[in-house]
């Protein structure tokens, strides 16, 4: 019996030992808390700016760690971020589309209302008073749920200067100039335009822009929505223009089996006149092109005077959100106002993104394209998302695949859009 | 005894009903798992197939609205056409070819087992890295097959062979059958190993010539084994999907575009989980009826046979 109390105390001690070993072990060399943020920035100047100012935030920080998820655009969006959102510890900060992804993850109870956050400090005043305008899709019911982040033009026509100055070709202003240009290239045997559009969205985006500035903003949204046929004037006037640029021997042969990024690569190899792309070309031409590759961009030429969206330009916002079941939302937030902090967006903006927060861009020492980004984007009469952002994504490629069968030659305009409306009649 | 004594232990009536109670007990364990992952995953995914579901928000009840869109649906249906040409090119180039691989190099002589690596070697390549690379052969500006055609000088002949509906099919199935065939070419390896030479031996003395002793004495020995290998490819082919995504992503003009690519598009790119899903439990049934057919047609060559 002696014996058994002897143990008991024994036992005691040791388990009170190991209690205060514990307590104060955690107390003279805490772990920092870690944050994980997912995203699909690979690479490039965008990455290395990224990855500096994670490292700033972590020295200023040195409790809290940040460890990067990171995914390829593609698989971020079809089932990498899908499957973070919805498992047991999701991600404290994830990358999204403002528009309709966002939205429908403020919905869904992934995204949390940063409302009071936004508030508090100014925070919010701290970006462009335009960003929060409801058509930038960035509020669900009038409430902020991203943070954002970049301003991206999602479809400029950029040009390979020293082509254009051989063959004589200026960058053109009016439709008609555009036509003509892609004719004389043509006709000294350049390809006037490379598009690699086997994943529909490069020409998609570029019709859809082409389409908005044809189609009465009215049916333009309706017919998205389907409320509305596709088969309209507006919308056959549009891939006419497109079906004429494929009769003046506008595209590449491979337009169709193409990739995007080969694509690209074959503009800065200058193989192709024209890359009608979004914005983040400017960061892969930094690391990939060559140095003396000289290149500008014209917004997608006048169409239609009389239309109200004449001047716009096609462009989305991205931002961070911080999952509604973070586990670490107060250091998460934290390291989102670092992140959008004046300096740091400086560097962001100097890695050749469009800041949205007041004065990055003015301060920042930006390269010759990305301030011409951030012109046309001051500039433009109005801004208008691509149709797989603001609508259901499975109409938008069903118009993608529209504009690529008339890009071939496989269909006529007219039989493209009896497709088109005969594959969405399901979806209503 | 042992029984008997199990049936009292277990307070069954009649003989042998608490044997079944306790043979019940043992197999539990692997009806469970059974039932976990394969019952309860197929029972969902009919549920699924009868939703609205974006995989994100809560899924809507449609009925049989996803199956009536699938059969009308031109894409998913011309996707049956691509598979099923698919299929009948891997016959072609894989089995067929992977076939007289192994006849040809059925051999001990020196650098015979040399070549029967080499021509394996594909195989353990992943079929991204396949895909990839291939990609850069038919690559219209810089690949090696218009290089070599403009070598040659038959620049005209060089064609975009990866964007164009009518090449685009069989240069996906040439891959294919690059990667598979020596797969194939193993299997009947092994089986020719397997045949007498007392038989060939035999042949040869009655007058019967290489390609008699082809279609009289290896061809029918095999009959088993081309069956086998033919349910292979029709499986396999249905189930096609890494070198569809890496060469062609279904494009040109969904010429390419098979039933699991277009599935993964609807389900994953376009956020219509609860279709995809339909075109899945479609697929499935699709497959299942055509292995089942393939099996009785197998069973009953076998029985001819004996």
């Amino acid at each position: 019996m002696a014996s058994w109390t002897r143990m008991r105390n024994l036992a005691a001690g040791v388990i009170a030992a190991a209690v205060l070993a514990s307590t104060f072990g955690q107390r003279a060399g805490a772990e920092p808390v870690e944050i994980r943020i997912t995203h699909s920035i690979t690479g490039g100047t965008q990455k290395e700016a990224l990855d500096g100012i994670i490292a700033d935030f972590e020295k200023a920080n040195p409790d809290i760690k940040v460890k990067q998820v990171v995914f390829d655009d593609d698989q971020y969006s079809d089932t990498g971020l899908i499957t973070q959102l919805k498992s047991a510890t999701p991600p404290d900060i994830y990358f999204q589309w403002a528009g309709f992804p966002m939205q429908r993850d403020a919905k869904e109870g992934f995204a949390k209302d940063i409302s009071a956050e936004m508030d508090a400090d100014g925070w919010k005043d701290s970006f462009l008073p335009s960003v929060w305008s409801p058509s930038m899709g960035m509020l669900y019911e009038g409430h902020p749920y991203l943070v954002p982040m970049t301003l991206d033009v999602t479809n400029v026509i950029w040009f390979n200067k020293k082509i254009f100055a051989e063959d004589g070709v200026k960058a053109p202003a009016t439709w008609d100039e555009f036509m003509a240009a892609v004719k004389t290239l043509a006709e000294k045997g350049e390809t006037p335009i490379v598009i690699g559009n086997q994943e529909l969205w490069p020409l998609g985006n570029w019709a859809s822009h082409i389409a908005s500035r044809v189609v009465e903003p009215a049916h333009y949204d309706a017919a998205f929505k389907l409320q509305e046929p596709f088969s309209q004037p507006g919308f056959e006037k549009a891939l006419t223009l497109i079906d004429d640029l494929r009769k003046a021997g506008a595209f590449n042969k491979d337009i169709a089996g193409l990739g995007a990024d080969p694509a690209m690569s074959t503009f800065f190899q200058e193989a192709a006149a024209m890359h009608p792309i979004g914005s983040w070309l400017v960061p892969s031409a930094n690391e990939m092109a060559e140095k003396d590759f000289d290149y500008g961009a014209f917004n997608t030429p006048l169409i239609d005077p009389a239309n109200p969206t004449k001047d716009s330009v096609i462009g989305t916002a991205t931002g961070f959100a911080v999952h509604a079941k973070s586990a670490h939302p107060k250091e998460a937030i934290a390291f989102l106002k670092f992140f959008t902090r004046l300096d740091s967006q400086v560097k962001w903006a100097e890695a050749g993104s469009f800041s949205p927060v007041k004065g990055a861009m003015e301060q920042a020492k930006l390269d010759d394209k990305t301030k011409q980004m951030a012109d046309m984007l001051s500039h433009a009469g109005s801004l208008v998302p691509p149709p797989d952002t603001t609508y259901p994504v499975a109409v938008a490629e069903s118009y993608y695949q529209a504009a690529a069968y008339v890009a071939g030659g496989e269909k006529s305009p007219h039989d493209a859009l009896v497709w088109l409306d005969e594959h969405v009649k399901a979806m209503k | 005894m042992a029984i008997a004594a199990q049936n009292n232990g277990l307070g069954g009536g009649r003989p042998g009903e608490g044997a079944g109670i306790a043979n019940l007990l043992f197999v539990i364990p692997a009806l469970t798992l059974y039932a976990l992952f394969v019952l309860w995953p197929l029972a969902s995914s009919l549920y699924y197939s009868l939703t609205d579901w974006d995989g994100i928000g809560a899924p809507r009840w449609v009925g049989l609205a996803n199956f009536t869109r699938a059969f009308a649906d031109d894409i998913h249906l011309a996707s049956y056409v691509h598979v099923t040409l698919y299929i009948l090119g891997t016959l072609v180039f894989e089995v067929s070819f992977g076939l007289v691989m192994a006849v040809m190099l059925n051999s001990d002589r020196p650098g015979f087992a040399l070549l029967r690596g080499l021509f394996f070697s594909p195989v353990v390549l992943s079929m991204s890295a396949a895909g990839v690379l291939w990609n850069f052969v038919f690559d219209y500006r810089t690949g090696l097959v218009n290089a070599m055609l403009k070598g040659i000088g038959l620049g005209d002949w060089a064609q975009p062979w990866l964007s164009q509906p009518a090449t685009a099919l069989i240069c996906v199935m040439l891959v294919s059958g690059w990667k598979f065939a020596g797969l194939y070419m193993i299997l009947f390896f092994a089986a020719l190993r397997r045949i007498p030479r007392s038989l060939y031996e035999a042949a040869t003395l009655e007058g019967a010539g290489p390609i008699r002793r082809f279609f009289s004495i290896t061809l029918p020995l095999l009959k088993q084994n081309v069956l086998i290998c033919g349910l292979l490819a029709v499986t396999g082919g249905f189930a096609g999907f890494d070198l569809f995504f890496t060469m062609t992503n279904g494009q040109p003009y969904n010429s390419t575009e098979v039933p699991v690519t277009w599935i993964v598009k609807m389900a994953f790119d376009s956020d219509q989980l609860g279709y995809g899903i339909a075109l899945t439990v479609i697929l499935t049934v699709v497959v299942s009826l055509i292995s089942l057919l393939y099996l009785r047609f197998a069973e009953r060559s076998h029985a001819v046979e004996y």
